[in-house]
């Protein structure tokens, strides 16, 4: 009986001892460094699927060439959770990955934390600077000139149409002449009154007018708030880009349709929308959107000019337990051999300017008739603006978006809408400390 | 120090573990209550860790301006009045309501509907209640966009309400088409598990009413309304408490629905579909702004518990005089009894 009790008690003991050593083994680990790698042979890197080679990731797990005993793992961390994941472990001081991935988006919301990450001119960055795209390193620097993000992929636009359409509306249709006869967003939208009139199935131009008015955007250097942290969303560069996307829609040449839902895979497919704005990155999902469409799109530039749209960053946080092992790695996996590289495994679109002229890249895309997409977004890629982006961009544009979304879906009278996203970001940007 | 002898085993072994503990463990002693209580410790742990710890700080987290990674500044009570001032919270309040009236009461009504059926002799009445409750575990993200397809311009719904001779409906794309399209998903939901829950009040009838009712000649209709429903009325209300509490917290309907890559999708058109829940979401999680959302956490709580007062009252307004200690069960169950004569 009293034995009983005792092996009862003694289980319960060594359970619960376990237990707690297990838990302090744990947070004794997160105490002597804030790194995930803490008491690893190699450091972590934090990804999204897709947004770095897998196979240049294999040979850095076994050993980064050229740096013997360094090795990097990556850690495939869903695209809409990363985000929260880097800044829940930087607010735990715990568990931060040495080397993380951010995209265009969030590299600016970091700028008010700049000092989470290091500053890669401190490790010697400005040596491989000529490189890189001009415009893509200056979106690395926070305002007080840190530089906490090293190029990854650019996003360089042009206009995507449909061949077959623009040649049976009458209108030019070989991407020079294309080129040529729509420079600008106003010959743009005379180009859409002649395929709604005169195409097969009278197409609209376009799936939405978000896409124009973002694409617009783009192209200013000025979006909506400046480097001083100033409001400038009611001023003329936002309005033009609104005023043209307005004006599409007055005109009837939208077919009113959100990206990415089975409405715009129905309508991209069946030929009832002409032209895409967009990024190089949305080839594979109009691939994979239209199958049936293949050799009836084209590439050319954007009316007004390229840009860029999305693209990523490497960076490497204050925890990384080896700064210049990580750095020497960045260089490696971001050179411009290894760029052509990813771009030929994810279609990664390299920062690397000298790659566009390697003959891996001019290969001709069945989908475009045969056309080489380098030969459109290389030009592209490196006639981009430099462009500031500030940490509240999503806080200021939201309102705009989705005011055209009502403008458009809800037949809001544009000017109340205009008025309303003024407000509405103005409000909300004066709370977080913008004036 | 004080150690005890064990007839029976090895008094060492019971002395180390003494100066482990570093406490008496004398018989009687306070020691005694140690190990039951670290039994059912892990419990009171993870809930402190994982349950009181984030309510409270939440709650401070709403007297600060906080971007989830550098240092907190401090705001008093600004985010709130910030937060009443906002015409997108209240706009989603307002949604929320509606779709929770939307959801609520057909769902309901139709839960009653199936109980009765199921309840009577029908063939594999085990498979249907099985299929009825499937939708309850199903990954509502897969379920979202399989309904993604079904309220699409040219999708299923639209394709039956044209097969009638129909106009097709902006599921997607107006005001009602959207609270529409987000209540038949939580219907859709929900009706399987709030029939069970009326299934199993409904066996807990004595037979014999029913058949008293067959005798007397009533027709399955006046069965249901007329000897089910007012036995029922515990169990009804009990489920329409809880689709409250969960309708006031609809999130991932209409998360899923309008997830598009474009910036300014949340909550689609007009931000018809936008919810409190989903709008504490975009501010706190997609634009960093922990404050105003642990602050719209708090505001959503009041909501609540006005509302679950509300409920309260009208459901115990005309038993004042009973014992309230019994709590809202036992006034349920009384009311119901006594309706139900």
């Amino acid at each position: 009986m009293d034995h009983r009790t005792m092996t009862r008690r003694r289980l319960l003991g060594v359970s619960l001892g376990g237990a707690g050593a297990a838990l302090l083994g744990m947070s004794g680990c997160g105490a002597s460094s804030g790194s995930a790698s803490a008491g690893t042979d190699h450091l972590s890197l934090w990804y999204w699927k897709g947004a770095l080679s897998d196979k240049l990731l294999a040979t850095a797990k076994r050993g980064v060439p050229g740096m013997p005993g360094l090795k990097v793992r990556g850690s495939q961390i869903p695209d809409g959770d990363i985000d929260s994941k880097v800044r829940t472990s930087l607010a735990a001081r715990a568990y931060v990955p040495d080397i993380t991935v951010a995209n265009s988006d969030n590299l600016a919301t970091f700028f008010p934390d700049e000092n989470e990450f290091l500053d890669l001119r401190t490790l010697g960055a400005e040596s491989v600077r000529d490189s890189y795209l001009d415009w893509k390193w200056e979106s690395c620097f926070t305002p007080s000139g840190r530089m906490i993000g090293f190029p990854l992929d650019a996003g360089p636009t042009a206009l995507y149409y449909r061949r077959d359409l623009f040649q049976k509306a009458g209108l030019p249709h070989e991407p020079e002449d294309v080129a040529e006869e729509i420079p600008t967003w106003e010959k743009f939208i005379a180009t859409g009154r002649t395929l709604r009139a005169k195409g097969p199935g009278k197409p609209y131009l376009v799936s939405n007018i978000g896409n124009v008015f973002q694409q617009a955007l783009l192209q200013s250097p000025k979006q909506f708030v400046d480097a001083d942290n100033r409001f400038i969303g009611d001023q003329q560069h936002i309005r033009r880009a609104w005023d043209l996307s307005v004006e599409i829609l007055r005109q009837r040449l939208s077919a009113g349709i959100t990206d990415g839902t089975p409405d715009f895979n129905a309508a991209m497919s069946g030929g009832r929308v002409a032209t895409m704005t967009t990024a190089v990155w949305a080839i594979n999902g109009l691939k994979d959107t239209a199958p049936k469409t293949s050799g009836t799109w084209r590439l050319t530039t954007m009316p007004d000019g390229p840009a860029n749209y999305g693209g990523s960053y490497l960076t490497l946080t204050r925890y990384c337990r080896d700064p210049e092992g990580a750095f020497a790695f960045l260089k490696w996996l971001l050179s411009p051999a290894n760029q052509l590289k990813s771009y030929q495994e994810m279609a990664l679109f390299p920062t690397t300017p000298a790659s566009y002229a390697d003959p891996a890249m001019h290969t001709p895309d069945p989908f475009f008739g045969g056309q080489q997409p380098i030969d459109v977004f290389g030009p592209a890629a490196q006639k981009a603006p430099v462009v500031y982006f500030s940490p509240y961009e999503d806080s200021a544009k939201i309102p705009f978006f989705q005011e055209l979304t009502n403008v458009e879906m809800l037949g809001k009278n544009p000017d109340r809408a205009w008025r309303d996203a003024v407000n509405t970001a103005a409000t909300t940007l004066s709370r977080l400390g913008v004036s | 120090m004080a150690t005890v002898l064990d007839p029976a085993g090895a008094p060492a072994a019971e002395e180390r573990r003494a100066a482990r503990r570093g406490r008496s463990t004398a018989p009687g002693g306070r020691g005694r209550h140690v190990p039951p209580l670290l039994a059912v410790s892990p419990f009171y742990v993870l809930f402190a860790v994982f349950g009181t710890f984030p309510v409270l700080y939440s709650l401070y987290l709403s007297f600060q301006d906080w971007d989830g990674i550098g240092d907190m500044r401090f705001v008093g009570l600004k985010q709130y009045g910030w937060l009443l001032q906002d015409s997108v919270f209240w706009h989603s309040v307002v949604n929320t309501f509606e779709i929770w009236f939307l959801s609520t009461v057909p769902m309901l009504f139709l839960a009653l509907v199936l109980a009765f059926l199921l309840h009577s002799q029908v063939r594999f009445s085990g498979a249907l209640r099985v299929a009825y409750f499937i939708p309850n575990v199903t990954s509502m993200v897969a379920m979202t966009i399989v309904f993604g397809s079904v309220f699409a311009q040219a999708g299923l719904a639209n394709s039956v309400l044209r097969a009638v001779g129909l106009d097709g409906v902006g599921w997607l794309s107006s005001e009602w088409g959207i609270k529409s399209s987000v209540a038949i998903m939580i219907i859709w939901r929900w009706v399987g598990y709030n029939a069970l829950i009326f299934l199993a009040g409904l066996q807990a009838i004595p037979t014999e009413h029913f058949e008293a009712a067959r005798v007397d000649g009533a027709n399955s209709w006046q069965t249901l309304f007329r000897v089910v429903v007012p036995q029922l009325r515990p169990v009804i209300l009990f489920a329409a408490v809880t689709s409250t509490i969960n309708g006031l917290q609809i999130f991932t309907e209409s998360q899923v629905l309008f997830q598009s890559t474009d910036v300014g999708t949340t909550g689609g058109p007009g931000q018809e579909g936008m919810t409190i829940v989903l709008y504490l979401w975009q501010k706190a999680f997609k634009e960093h702004q922990f404050g105003y959302g642990a602050a719209m956490g708090w505001l959503l709580f009041a909501i609540i518990a006005i509302f679950t007062i509300v409920n309260w009252r009208l459901v115990s307004g005309s038993d004042r005089d009973d014992d309230r200690r019994s709590g809202i069960a036992g006034l349920l169950r009384r009311k119901g009894v006594r309706n139900g004569r």
